[in-house]
């Protein structure tokens, strides 16, 4: 049997997103730190997995959540791809890109969340205290600490950038060899 | 935004990604070489446009294979003379495929082949299943399917 040719599945998604029949779209981007599933609907990236997260759940839950009208394209993403390529050819900050955050239903985690991507650049970092300072209540570090352990957006929003007070590079929802590769690239934390 | 609130279904390019190769092959068999990515792309966005009207998530690749079929009669029509489009059949259930053009499809045909296809497209049988049903053996089902295929291909390009 012939596989499906991308340009026509190309295609097909670019007709769709024209005629307002997509929910949201995904694209597979590989990077040094392995391959990312990038999903944005129509108001951002809503959620970046990493390649130890199954794909059709992650698909699912954007579905659930979206609808269930979710194509892929590199094409229709393109921006965002050279965005976060370029992130990690060492330039820039993927700081520009628009975040939906609706994924995240408890609004004190997505106030931490929003803060994170608002107020944390490339090459800060802060503790899970003055996170939850910043984002308004600075008794809630565990709070804060659960809002990224959760982070349907990680890379976007810099959970990486975020460290115990008690010093060492702490817990990483994509595992803490990913968080010092980020923090490393972001000339946070010197090479070993 | 068109959220499904009692209708389960997956991610519409999870479906693209598991059939798209078997529904370029039936798009193929209906149409031709020079038309069937015509015919899937085609196919696929009537797919997308109907998909969040469908009222359950069951039988979900015999229904792309229905939408397929009749993408491929209306890029034939089409091509002979200018018609309205005939509106998707929406509903993935067994109970009322009959709606759709699927049946008008295969009105002409015998009714054993007829048979063969309902059980082939729309209630998604292997051949395996097929003969069981019809009481003939597997090879018997494939040849029945085949050459009823054959005939509506052959019809359709008269």
């Amino acid at each position: 049997m012939t596989p499906l040719p991308d340009t026509l599945l190309e295609s097909v998604a670019a007709a769709a997103v024209r005629e307002g029949l997509v929910d949201a779209v995904f694209t597979r981007l590989r990077t040094p730190i392995g391959t990312l599933l990038v999903v944005q609907g129509e108001h951002g990236v809503a959620r970046v997995a990493f390649p130890e997260e199954r794909e059709d759940h992650v698909l699912a839950e954007v579905a659930a959540h979206f609808g269930p009208r979710i194509v892929a394209s590199e094409r229709e993403l393109s921006p965002t791809r050279d965005t976060l390529d370029a992130y990690f050819a060492g330039e820039g900050d993927p700081h520009a890109l628009p975040v939906d955050l609706s994924l995240v239903s408890a609004p004190f985690r997505r106030a931490v969340l929003d803060t994170l991507h608002d107020e944390v650049g490339r090459g800060e970092v802060v503790t899970y205290g003055s996170l939850a300072r910043l984002a308004g209540n600075p008794r809630a570090f565990r709070a804060a600490a659960t809002a990224c352990a959760r982070n349907p957006i990680p890379i976007l929003v810099p959970c990486h950038r975020v460290l115990p007070s008690s010093g060492g590079i702490g817990d990483y929802g994509g595992g803490v060899e990913r968080k010092r590769a980020l923090l490393e690239l972001e000339g946070s934390l010197s090479s070993r | 935004m068109s959220r499904s609130k009692d209708v389960t279904l997956p991610p519409f390019w999870t479906l693209v990604e598991r059939h798209g190769d078997e529904l370029l092959a039936h798009a193929r068999r209906l149409a031709g070489d020079q038309h069937a990515e015509d015919v899937l792309q085609d196919a696929l966005l009537r797919g997308l446009r109907a998909y969040p009207r469908l009222r359950h998530g069951d039988h979900l690749r015999a229904w792309l294979y229905r939408v397929t079929t009749t993408a491929a009669i209306d890029l034939h029509r089409g091509r002979r003379r200018e018609l309205p489009t005939a509106e998707v059949p929406t509903a993935a259930t067994h109970d009322t495929y009959d709606e759709g053009a699927f049946e008008a499809l295969i009105a002409p045909l015998p009714d054993g082949a007829r048979a063969a296809l309902r059980l082939r497209f729309v209630d998604d049988l292997d051949y395996e299943g097929i003969a069981d049903r019809l009481g003939i053996s597997a090879v018997a089902a494939r040849q029945r399917v085949s050459t009823a295929v054959r005939t509506l291909r052959e019809r359709a390009a008269a």
